[in-house]
Order: C-alpha cells, then sequence, then structure tokens
C-alpha cells in the first residue's frame, strides 16, 4: 500500500459501517488508530511500507461496535464519512472519528488481504 | 447560463494545451536534439503531476507546494522552447551560410565555460511599524520562493513562509550553474498569498464587496483586490506562458514580486549586495515589504582554473642559463600555471612539481622562429618574479606539439581575458551536500538490543523488568490512599468487558487532575481522554482473544521508556504497573500488547517531559503524576504530541 507522490492512490476498500454506540456520556466505537502525516511511520507494526503515514487500526474492543462491523486490526483507513484520512495528522483523524453530533461513522478501510482476494477472483 | 460558458471554455483551454504540448514536442522532433525533447517532455509530465496533485491536495503547504512545481515546469518549458526556436534559427543559418558560401572559417575563439555557483541568498525586509503594534490580527503570511536562471537552466529554491517575524527571507541552497563569462543569471523572486480564505476570483461582485466591507479595514482590501481579477497583473509569470500553458483556476497563484539580472561583473568570492526592481505594490495580495536590495555570494570558477587544458612533454631551459642544460619534463597547464613534473606518474602520486611557470596576465608569451641548437621552434614565457625579468624557454618534440602548446598558450590567455576576476585566484564551491532524511529513528544501543522479545512467553521477561523496576522505585510509599473521588473513575458495573482486570489500585489516582489538563487542550472536539476510565482500560488491558502477534512490533518505544525509568524513576511505571500484577490473572499476553502498554509510559528522553509522553491519550494523555502541576502536564502532554519518536494511538 506504497503511494507515488503526484499520483492517485489506489485501493481495493471495504465499506464498513459503524455505529456509536453510548457508551456513559460519550459515543464510542471501540477501535483504536494509530499513524499519521505528525507520527514516525517506522513505529507502525502494521503497515506492509514503512514510511507510509496513513492511519491505521491498531486494536479492536472486542464486542464493540467496530468489531461488529467488521473491521479488523491492521486496517488502513482510508475515509471517514468521505473525508480523506490518507494524509491527515493523528489528531484530525481522531476528531473526524468523535464528531459528537455524528452517531454513525462510515469508513473506508484496505487490507491486504483484499487486495488478494480481488487478484485472486481475477486470476 | 454561466456556468456552462466557463465549463465550455474550460475545455476549449485545455484542448489548446493539448495541442501546445503536441507542438511543443514536433519542434523538439524535428530538431532532433533528444537531449532537448527528453527535457521537454520530462517537464510536460511534471506538470501534469502537479496539476493533477494541485486539484486533489486539501492541505495549503501542498497546494503552495504544487503550484510552485507547476510555475517552474511551465517555464522551464517556455525556456527550452525559445531554445529549441533558437537552435532552428542557428540551424538555418547555417545552410543559408553554407549555400552562399560567402562567410569564410570564422577564427572564432570561443571562451571556456566554467561553473558559477549563486548561495546565501538573502533578501532583507522593511516591515512597517504598524504591523507590528496596531495590526494584531493573524499574521500576514506569504510564500516565497526565487526562481535563478541561466539561459534554459532554470532552478527554483525551495519554498519560504514569510511573515511580519522574519527581517530577511534566507534561501539556503547553493545552485550551481554550467555557463560562459558573458552569462545572464536572472534571480525572480515570486510571491503568492498564504491565507486559507482567499478562493479564485469567480465570487459574485456582490458578495465579494459585503465581505469585504464586513472584514477589518487591511483584510477586505486584500480580499477585494484577490477577487479583483484585473488588478494585479494577471499575466504573472510572462505573458506568453499564461497563453501557452494556462495555469489552472484553483489553487495559489505566485506572482512576480521582483527580479534582477546578474552577470560576470557580479561575481566576486565574496558576499554582495544587488539592487531589486520590484514589480507590484502595497496593493497586491501577494505583496511582501522588501529593502530593495538581495545579498548572495556569486561565485565562478571557468573550466580553464579547475582543468588540466594541456600536457605534454617538454624540454625546458631557464633563459641566461647554459644552451645545453635542456631538462625534460612532463607540463601541465592548470590555471594560473605551468605545472612541470620529472614524470607523467608524479602527478598521480602527488609528488610536487619540479618547478612551476606561472602563465598569468603579466605573462608574456612568444614563439622565437630561429633557434640555434633545433629545427622547431621553441616557446619563450617571460614573468616578471619581484623585479626582474625570468624567462623559460621550451621545446617541444615537433612542430606540431610546439604548434598545440601555443594553442593552447592563446586560448588560455584568452579565457583569461574573458573570465577576467575569476580568474586571478580559484574561488571556492561548496556542491550541496544531499538531504538527509528528516525523521531518522536513531537505535542507540541499549535495552532493546540485549533483550529478545521473540514469542509471547517472552514477555514474561520483559514483565518481569518492569515490575522490578517498579519496586526499585518507590511507588507505593509515594502513593497515599486514593481521593474519595476516585471511585468515580473505577470501573463501573456497566461495561462490556469479559475479564475483570486491572486491579484498583491507589495507582491510578493522578488521572483525574490530568484529565484537566487534556480538556483544556483538545476543547474543539470530543476527546476520547475524557472517556471514563473503563473504556480505557477495556481497551488497555485488552486480551488475548485477538490473534497472536504476526509481526514482530517495534520496541523502541520500551527501549525509550526503560531509559526513562533509568533516568527519572517513578512516572512512567505507573502505567504499566498495572500491567504485571494483572498479567498473573490473565493468559499470556501477546506482544502487541507490550508495546502498547510502554507505548503508554515512553518518551522523549529529555528530562522535562515525562512518560506522558508518547502514549495514547487513552491513558489519560498524561498518565500519572500528581505531582506537576497541569499547566506543564499540558506542556509534556503537546511536547508529547509533538515528539516525533513517538507514535500516537488514540481510541476512539
Amino acid at each position: 500500500m506504497s503511494f507515488i507522490p503526484g499520483q492517485p492512490v489506489t485501493a481495493v476498500v471495504q465499506r464498513i459501517e459503524i455505529r456509536k454506540l453510548q457508551h456513559g456520556e460519550h459515543l464510542i466505537l471501540g477501535f483504536s488508530i494509530g499513524g499519521g502525516i505528525d507520527q514516525d511511520p517506522g513505529q507502525n507494526p502494521f503497515s506492509e511500507d514503512k514510511s507510509d503515514k496513513g492511519i491505521y487500526v491498531t486494536r479492536v474492543t472486542p464486542g464493540g461496535p467496530a468489531e461488529v462491523a467488521g473491521l479488523m486490526m491492521g486496517d488502513k483507513v482510508m475515509q471517514v464519512n468521505g473525508w480523506d484520512m490518507t494524509m491527515v495528522t493523528h489528531d484530525q483523524a481522531r476528531k473526524r472519528l468523535t464528531k459528537k453530533d455524528e452517531d454513525i461513522v462510515r469508513l473506508l478501510v484496505t487490507r491486504k488481504s483484499l487486495e488478494q482476494a480481488v487478484r485472486h477472483s481475477m486470476m | 447560463m454561466p456556468m456552462n460558458r466557463y465549463a465550455d471554455m474550460e475545455d476549449k483551454l485545455r484542448i489548446l494545451e493539448d495541442l501546445n504540448m503536441m507542438y511543443i514536442r514536433q519542434i523538439a522532433l524535428s530538431l532532433q536534439d533528444s537531449d532537448i525533447q527528453k527535457k521537454i517532455d520530462h517537464e510536460i509530465r511534471m506538470r501534469d503531476g502537479a496539476c493533477k496533485l494541485l486539484a486533489a491536495c486539501s492541505q495549503r503547504d501542498q497546494a503552495l507546494e504544487a503550484s510552485k512545481s507547476l510555475l517552474t515546469c511551465n517555464i522551464r518549458i517556455m525556456a527550452y522552447m525559445s531554445e529549441l526556436q533558437r537552435m532552428k534559427e542557428a540551424q538555418v543559418m547555417q545552410r543559408v551560410a553554407l549555400r552562399s558560401s560567402d562567410a569564410g572559417p570564422t577564427d572564432d575563439r570561443l571562451p571556456c565555460k566554467g561553473k558559477v555557483a549563486i548561495s546565501d541568498l538573502r533578501i532583507p525586509l522593511m516591515w512597517k511599524d504598524t504591523e507590528y503594534f496596531k495590526n494584531k490580527g493573524e499574521l500576514h503570511r506569504c510564500a516565497v520562493f526565487c526562481l535563478l536562471q541561466v539561459g534554459a537552466e532554470i532552478h527554483d529554491t525551495d519554498m519560504v513562509i514569510v511573515d511580519r517575524t522574519l527581517t530577511d527571507i534566507c534561501f539556503d541552497n547553493t545552485i550551481v550553474f554550467e555557463a560562459s563569462p558573458g552569462f545572464e543569471l536572472r534571480v525572480e523572486l515570486y510571491s503568492c498569498c498564504s491565507e486559507e480564505d482567499y478562493s479564485a476570483g469567480s465570487t459574485h461582485r456582490k458578495l465579494a464587496s459585503k465581505l469585504s466591507s464586513s472584514l477589518g479595514r487591511s483584510a477586505g482590501k486584500k480580499l477585494r483586490v484577490a477577487m479583483d481579477p484585473g488588478a494585479c497583473s494577471p499575466i504573472s509569470n510572462g505573458g506568453g506562458a499564461t497563453l501557452l500553458l494556462p495555469l489552472p483556476s484553483v489553487g495559489p497563484k505566485y506572482h512576480l514580486l521582483a527580479h534582477t539580472t546578474l552577470s560576470l561583473s557580479h561575481v566576486q568570492d565574496s558576499f554582495r549586495t544587488h539592487d531589486l526592481s520590484i514589480s507590484g505594490n502595497e496593493e497586491c495580495s501577494h505583496w511582501v515589504p522588501l529593502y530593495g536590495n538581495v545579498c548572495c555570494r556569486l561565485a565562478a570558477q571557468p573550466h580553464c582554473m579547475t582543468q588540466q587544458m594541456i600536457s605534454g612533454c617538454l624540454k625546458v631551459k631557464q633563459f641566461g642559463g647554459d644552451p645545453q642544460s635542456w631538462t625534460n619534463v612532463y607540463g601541465v597547464l592548470k590555471g594560473t600555471n605551468l605545472f612541470c613534473y620529472h614524470r607523467q606518474e608524479d602527478i598521480e602520486a602527488n609528488v610536487e612539481p619540479a618547478f612551476t611557470i606561472s602563465i598569468n596576465k603579466k605573462t608574456r608569451i612568444r614563439a622565437s622562429e630561429k633557434d640555434l641548437h633545433s629545427k622547431a621552434q621553441s616557446i619563450c614565457i617571460s614573468n616578471h618574479y619581484g623585479g626582474e625579468e625570468v624567462t623559460h624557454t621550451l621545446s617541444a618534440d615537433s612542430r606540431e606539439d610546439t604548434h598545440r602548446w601555443m594553442e593552447a598558450f592563446w586560448q588560455q590567455f584568452y579565457d583569461m581575458s574573458q573570465w577576467k576576476q575569476c580568474c586571478d585566484d580559484l574561488m571556492k564551491i561548496e556542491l550541496p551536500s544531499p538531504r538527509k532524511p528528516t525523521l531518522v529513528t536513531s537505535k542507540q544501543g541499549s535495552l532493546y538490543h540485549e533483550m529478545v522479545i521473540d514469542t509471547s512467553d517472552d514477555i514474561s521477561t520483559v514483565t518481569d523488568i518492569l515490575a522490578r523496576r517498579m519496586q526499585e522505585l518507590e511507588l507505593r510509599s509515594q502513593l497515599g490512599t486514593s481521593p474519595p473521588w476516585m471511585s468515580l473513575f473505577e470501573e463501573s458495573p456497566g461495561c462490556p468487558r469479559t475479564h475483570n482486570r486491572l486491579p484498583h489500585s491507589p495507582l491510578r489516582c493522578p488521572r483525574p487532575g490530568l484529565l484537566s489538563s487534556e480538556a483544556s487542550l483538545t476543547s474543539d472536539s470530543y476527546s476520547p481522554c475524557s472517556t471514563s476510565p473503563c473504556s480505557r482500560h477495556s481497551g488497555w488491558a485488552e486480551p488475548l482473544s485477538s490473534p497472536s502477534s504476526h509481526f514482530r512490533p517495534r520496541t523502541l518505544s520500551l527501549d525509550a521508556k526503560l531509559s526513562t525509568l533509568r533516568g527519572r524513576g517513578y512516572g512512567g511505571v505507573l502505567q504499566c504497573s498495572c500491567q504485571p500484577p494483572s498479567s498473573s490473572s490473565l493468559a499470556p499476553i501477546p506482544a502487541q500488547r507490550i508495546p502498547q502498554a510502554t507505548l503508554s509510559c515512553s518518551s522523549s528522553t529529555s528530562s522535562n517531559s515525562s512518560s506522558e509522553g508518547s502514549h495514547s491519550p487513552e491513558l489519560s494523555n498524561g498518565t500519572s503524576f500528581s505531582r506537576p502541576s497541569s499547566a506543564r502536564r499540558s506542556l509534556r502532554n503537546l511536547r508529547a504530541k509533538l515528539d516525533p519518536r513517538n507514535w500516537l494511538q488514540s481510541q476512539v
């Protein structure tokens, strides 16, 4: 999932719709993210390309809304409700996921197994 | 409808653009100059890339950079085009000359080329006092960069953001050109307003005036100017360029702010100040108050000074000496000297030459026709050393060789007369060093290398070490009884969780204080740090139902964590301490957990920042200490967040 600067990024994505869960007085999604253009990409354990500064799912709460919706650890988040997540800072990413007035988030995520599945199906 | 017409225009412009590209390519092909053709193709591709990037990017910095590369590509293409035209003309002229056969062989001596380097560009600014004192609003910022052009070679400097806190615009780049002594180095300064609000000039007039009148005076003026298409010369980079290669209508646009032309007379081994011609005035959006000068170091190294012009075997005799005392030497003409080595191999061996004859402006060289002792011509070189004149006589093996040497000397003299002051002494040119990558993870020799964490079984070694550390430090004693309000942050039964995890140890007491600091930092959005600890914990002490790691996580943060533990002591371990006690009650924690645990505690090794550093805000961005005040804590939070060595994780 590497990219060439100046060229559009293409990926096979899966649409995941997560309904936020009311937890006390907060709405949670039940996963954790890591990464961002202001973070050190070399410490990302999930990325193939260690210069990838995208947002990755580092943990999924079992039984939480994200797991129910099909999000998996290691997924790279490409879009959240239409907002791009490939070139954002960590804080921007967090904010886009935790908007108070939205109770449903639609993510576009990509993972290696998706690309492989598409490739196999085309062969 | 006007919108349709606008779209039509866009299409037409695009078609025109494509036609222009074809035209450019055709000319290049017809000339069969593959070199320029390749360059043009490359620039066209870069230009397409820049256009796409400009259309696609959302961040202002990216847009500015893309616009800058677009402008540079446009200008380069124009320069190559004019170069092609010139070459085509020359070709045609040559054919005409051959046909007419009037022009005899012109014995035009061409001077040697050389390296011209411009470096340390500095443009002083002259801000008005009103900018500082009355203008309390946000900083008016401009993005600027320089374009340097010699013939068809165009280089751009990096982009610099200028605001009223800068006194000079400094460009650190060193740019080296290959040029002949009659070169003209054109320096152009482009600037572009860097505010977000001013979109392209397609705003409705009424709305524009309403906006500009409702905003402040200076901001409104700028807005009005930005929206008025006619104001500051829309032809920003040369009239022809925008017709041939139209700039996209969206995105930031650079305008020419100032320019000057430097030539051989400005070349000097030290810094010099030159005048700038400024275009544009205060009303323009891209205006930056320039003092009117540019300082730079313009140095030149002609090839005659750096390269060996001619070398060969010679026989040298000093005038006035014994007529038979010819010395066989291997002579090398370089710069202002003729080095005479005993043998050719001495040059590689770095042995000092036997002697050196200087060849400079004051040297006189003549060929003596008649030599009593040999049939070949010999060359006499006369210099003034001190008060006296010293003459050396050179003799080559054959007539052709003598002729070659004479030619070389004449060429050398011609070069020196053309390059003038550059031939007095060799000017130093520092070549720009390759850029180092900005984020370099430094792996210092540390505990990380000593420890081997391969399988999840070995996690116990880590937890053992952590537990030991924890015991070393006087945690428990420092933390007293938990205050009554701690119960608010105890795990509430409502949380969906499979295990009852973390011990309700008093270790958690510092957290509340940090929540406030966190809230102060992220006031605009829902901050996960303010989530109740229970959801945090559910994430935090997350098991083990997740698949065991098929990867080996980087434990750099572990390393950092341990070094801070060594250095400082208690704070960081607090969070980790949650782990070891619970580890006994849980199944072995997969490897991935530990780094996250330690992530919470690791930090930069600066003595000030706490372990709050690098960890997930879920651990309340700034775990642990009850000691530091909330102000310092928020400062540490910020520092931790900005530390490039961290890899933050946030729970959402």
